[in-house]
């Protein structure tokens, strides 16, 4: 038992009871600090520890009154405080890695091959509306990202940005910059246009340490 | 134990950055009527100016800053993005700003390193 108790535990252990110290050797022993489920059965313990616990509140409650919910659920200690599940965090282990493996780049001109690909297939018939024109915007982002992802090597995130307009007299500059290590992170970026829209589609691919 | 726990100064706050893109737009094109001369200059500096403040920030965040500018004539004009990364530590942020001749839409993005 050489790891911190959890805050339940904590609160638990803190309100002591003349009757609490001989449960409470046992009770530490019964929850095990790694506990996978948050559905876990409640040691056998608990059980009497309810029972008590229902005579107190059949005292001190008016009848007709709502409980409070956590009261319900049986999972609560000698003094009436409940026992909260500690938030299993997952602690994952160190990589040791700096930076992405040998040859393990984002490939610009492979991201942008499948852009143009994808654009052509997904907005080759395609006509504007406008309000068809933005579920089929939403839509042509998610489909370009997860096309994206296949051809991206791992543990790098991706940024998915598509601007769809109506074809007519007016012009349009798209720019953008970013702010990051650029010997791991790049960009790729298509266009597409037919006689009622136009569409440009930019893949922004970040290592993640 | 390497506890690296993200403190509240590292995490993407959207108004923070929503007030930052305003003021780079509004310095940039604030009062200006649509010229197809200057449009590259006005994105370039706009994107800049978002860029260099998010970087005073401080946070361990790398940033991406898109900016469409486009003549307002009678189109219409979608813009969407998806992005796969960590919900909890990384955000976005797209601001729309339109005078009588163009519209700006500059979008955002914080990724956490």
């Amino acid at each position: 038992m050489a790891e911190q108790p959890f805050p339940g535990t904590a609160q638990v252990l803190a309100a002591d009871n003349a009757e609490a110290s001989p449960l409470r050797t046992t009770r530490r022993g019964s929850q095990p600090p790694a506990r996978g489920s948050e559905d876990g059965k409640p040691p056998p313990l608990l059980s009497r520890r309810n029972s008590i616990l229902s005579r107190r509140s059949s005292f001190g409650m008016v009848p007709g009154s709502r409980r409070p919910s956590w009261m319900l659920h049986r999972r609560v200690s000698f003094t009436g405080l409940p026992i909260f599940q500690p938030i299993l965090k997952t602690r994952l282990e160190n990589t040791y890695r700096m930076g992405p493996d040998k040859g393990c780049k984002f490939d610009a001109e492979r991201v942008q091959r499948v852009l143009e690909g994808t654009l052509a297939c997904a907005l080759g018939t395609a006509a504007y509306s406008p309000q068809g024109s933005a579920p089929l915007a939403q839509s042509l982002t998610e489909l370009l990202q997860n096309q994206a992802k296949e051809v991206v090597p791992p543990r790098y995130k991706l940024v998915c940005h598509v601007v769809l307009g109506q074809q007519g007299q007016q012009s349009l500059v798209v720019g953008s910059r970013g702010l990051w290590d650029p010997e791991t992170d790049s960009f790729a970026s298509a266009t597409f246009s037919n006689v009622s829209l136009f569409a440009v589609a930019t893949v922004y691919g970040v290592y993640f340490e | 134990m390497d506890e690296f726990q993200t403190g509240e100064e590292a995490s993407f706050l959207v108004d923070e950055v929503s007030s930052i893109i305003k003021e780079a737009i509004e310095g940039a094109i604030g009062g200006n009527a649509y010229q197809h001369s200057k449009v590259n200059q006005w994105t370039t500096s706009v994107v800049e100016q978002t860029l260099s403040q998010l970087t005073k920030l401080g946070k361990p965040f790398k940033y991406i800053v898109t900016c469409v500018i486009m003549q307002k004539n009678g189109a219409g004009l979608h813009t969407a993005s998806s992005c796969f990364w960590d919900n909890s530590s990384d955000g976005t942020c797209t601001v729309r700003w339109e005078n009588k001749t163009m519209y700006c839409i500059v979008s955002a993005f914080g990724l956490a390193i």
